[in-house]
């Protein structure tokens, strides 16, 4: 039977809404929210987009083409896949270089990602009396250019791919650590990439390396950032960080803004110094929470908001936004932890549906200990099993068009675009953070989500919902008892056998560069090269700059 | 002197970090959830030693004394900062601790004198509610 099928007339979403109106009005929730705290209507129409998407090339446009909404390339996953990085470190360094070397075997592809232990991205020495008891329990320790041989011994970098480190207050150091590594192996820097994230203004925000006043930070942050430009390294001198920030309790809106009004005041920094060509060299780095479609959109936001910033502020146009991110380890539970394989998957495949060509996928066992190989391995698997069997990287921002994923795309632009003018109004990003602004807009938001968590609003299985008494025979990883021992003996001989003329000089020298407000890194360069360790470059930091010291709080 | 006896005063709590970790979201809600719950809370801020979480301790004049630690370091930090406070005539300020506390570390903490220990997963209302049990109060006149 042939004939025209005849298409009913359309009723607008409000219609719909009257003519369901006894169905839709009682649901299983009394209202349906984001975890961002936007209100979920029962259905999207064209209606929610203007009916004709007027506006479709001003705020989407096509992959590769600003504003960038939907992919910084032409290509999305076509040509390349999202490459699947691992941070890792603990211990001295020649137990971090037994697990990169281990993943890269594995199948990890986006290079070595290298965690630090709190002494060393707080700059002190491993022998300093408040760093004792830390000495490479949340990352590797280094104390001096030669750790970082020894944890780099038997990697090739060029065929590792990229290195990565959450060098923040200590961006300095890493630069110079990455760049002297390479030519006294022989290699030319330019062949090897490295990524520091060198932002410290989220430390004083959410993660807490901080030692310097904020403008030393924002100015020694610049100092990277110019340094590469200078010498035309192919790196990522900064991974300006939203992660930690919705981590703290920021939403995914607060997150990007809050990011981006970071990555303004660098890009003002290094700006003012003339360096013409910075916006290749930001990296903008989030991490994916489970608020599944909310977390997509905010990937197209993001590169949206950051294109429309560097051609309104910069007059820099034709760069597509650099974007990195995480799975959030905060929706991880310690609660039957196995369950976290199932969130990760689902955080993985929201940063790739967002169109994030570098990520990272946390370990199910995470919210416990460092990750155990076998952990590692299955994150690993993860990604290759979402990149070879679901078809999912076939086709460009797949989730393009879809009435909820753009009505959401709107809705946290215009948050975010309203975030960055109160900023921008109360003097920048610095003043934010040196008032506590951003701080208190996160502790708050954290505290409103454990109530919700605690009230059940919100459902976490294993922790309010589906509680079961504890398995615990997982295998967790232990650091080996000997690792401090190793370390202060190697930081020992280091002292020792160093040349203290040479060291001397160096040292002198990078007094005087810092107080003359110069480019610090040369500088630092050779101090690295003296076998200066962290903590004695540091002290010459704090003793030009001053330092940061928390204060105690009052509340109630 | 009024007849009527005087409402009593709030509980004053310490909430400290020991240590070089710096995420102090766990620390910050406790902190807030105490407020509301009518407590004075003094927070430390970030990096701090067992000597100086003694010293606010003492010159706050605080009834209880709560350790966030996600570092791994809660056994060392818990027993330095109990110690101290015995050394010190404060004997009677309980110390309690949060974090990432792996659950054979419990009883090692209760034994090196931590009066209660909340591992993820612990609800805001058990914490005020032990503090509420375990502060020191001012003696009552008789």
């Amino acid at each position: 039977m042939t004939g025209e099928v005849k298409v009913p007339a359309r009723p607008s979403r409000d219609e719909w809404l009257a003519r369901h109106a006894a169905a839709v009005a009682g649901g299983r929730l009394p209202e349906f929210r984001t975890a961002g705290g936007r209100t979920v209507e029962p259905v999207y129409t064209p209606d929610d987009l203007d009916g004709e998407w007027s506006a479709y090339d001003a705020e989407l446009g096509l992959p590769g083409e600003p504003p960038y909404t939907r992919g910084a390339t032409a290509t999305g996953y076509r040509e390349r896949l999202w490459s699947w990085e691992f941070y890792a470190g603990f211990g001295a360094a020649e137990d971090a270089n037994a697990r990169y070397r281990y993943l890269l075997e594995t199948g990890a592809t986006g290079g070595v990602s290298i965690a630090l232990d709190l002494p060393t991205q707080i700059g002190l020495d491993s022998d300093d009396p408040l760093a004792v008891r830390e000495i490479g329990r949340v990352g590797v320790a280094l104390d001096t250019l030669d750790d970082v041989f020894r944890m780099f011994d038997g990697i090739d970098l060029k065929r590792a791919g990229k290195v990565f480190t959450t060098a923040n207050a200590i961006g300095p150091i890493a630069c110079a650590w990455f760049y002297c590594l390479a030519e006294e192996r022989g290699e030319d820097p330019r062949d090897v990439v490295v990524t520091i994230q060198n932002d410290p203004l989220k430390e004083y925000v959410a993660r807490g390396t901080q030692f310097l006043p904020v403008a030393a930070s924002v100015k020694c942050a610049g100092d990277v950032i110019e340094f590469c430009a200078e010498r035309g390294l192919p790196w990522f001198p900064i991974s300006v960080s939203g992660s930690h920030m919705q981590q703290s309790g920021g939403t995914c809106a607060q997150e990007a803004a809050f990011t981006l009004a970071n990555a303004i005041a660098y890009a003002d920094e290094v700006a003012g110094r003339g360096v013409a060509d910075f916006a290749p060299l930001i990296e903008l780095h989030f991490c994916t929470d489970m608020e599944f479609f909310e977390e997509v959109a905010k990937y197209r936001v993001v590169r949206r908001v950051w294109t429309e910033i560097l051609a309104e502020r910069y007059a820099i146009e034709g760069q597509p936004p650099r974007l990195h991110a995480v799975t959030s380890g905060l929706p991880l539970t310690a609660q039957q932890p196995r369950n976290n394989i199932v969130r990760i998957t689902l955080q993985a495949l929201a940063q790739v549906l967002g169109g994030v060509p570098q990520t990272r996928t946390a370990s199910y066992d995470e919210g416990l200990a460092i990750p155990a190989e076998d952990a590692v391995k299955l994150s690993i698997r993860t990604n290759q099993i979402i990149a070879h069997e679901t078809g999912i990287p076939h086709t460009v921002d797949p989730l393009g068009g879809s009435y909820y994923v753009e009505a959401l795309t709107r809705s946290i632009y215009a948050e975010v675009r309203d975030i960055l003018a109160t900023v921008e109004a109360m003097g920048g990003a610095t003043v934010a953070v040196e008032t506590g602004w951003f701080r208190e807009r996160l502790a708050a938001g954290a505290y409103e989500q454990e109530l919700r968590l605690e009230n059940r609003e919100r459902l976490v299985v294993g922790v309010n919902e589906c509680v079961e008494d504890e398995e615990g025979e997982l295998q967790l990883f232990k650091l080996d008892a000997d690792a401090a021992e190793r370390q202060l003996a190697r930081l020992r001989k280091v002292r020792a056998e160093r040349d203290e003329a040479a060291l001397a000089a160096a040292m002198a020298r990078l007094g005087a560069t810092l107080g003359r407000g110069e480019n610090s890194i040369p500088a630092v360069i050779d101090a690295v090269k003296a076998r200066a360790t962290v903590g004695e470059i540091c002290a010459r930091f704090r003793a030009a700059f001053g330092e940061y010291r928390p204060e105690v709080e009052h509340l109630g | 002197m009024s007849p009527a006896a005087p409402p009593a005063a709030p509980i004053r709590v310490l909430v400290a970090k020991p240590g070089l970790d710096g995420h102090d979201r766990g620390a910050g809600v406790v902190a807030r959830a105490l407020r509301d719950a009518g407590m004075e809370v003094i927070y430390t801020g970030i990096r701090q030693t067992p000597d100086s979480i003694v010293a606010v301790a003492l010159q706050e004049d605080v009834e209880c004394v709560g350790l966030s630690v996600l570092s791994g370091s809660h056994v060392e930090y818990a027993t330095d900062v109990r110690k101290l406070l015995d050394q010190q005539g404060a004997a009677d300020i309980p110390v309690i601790l949060g974090g990432i506390v792996p659950a054979d570390d419990i009883a090692v903490l209760e034994d090196a004198g931590v009066s209660a220990v909340f591992p993820p997963g612990s609800r805001i209302v058990d914490i005020t509610a032990t503090i509420e049990r375990l502060a020191r109060r001012p003696e009552q006149p008789a």
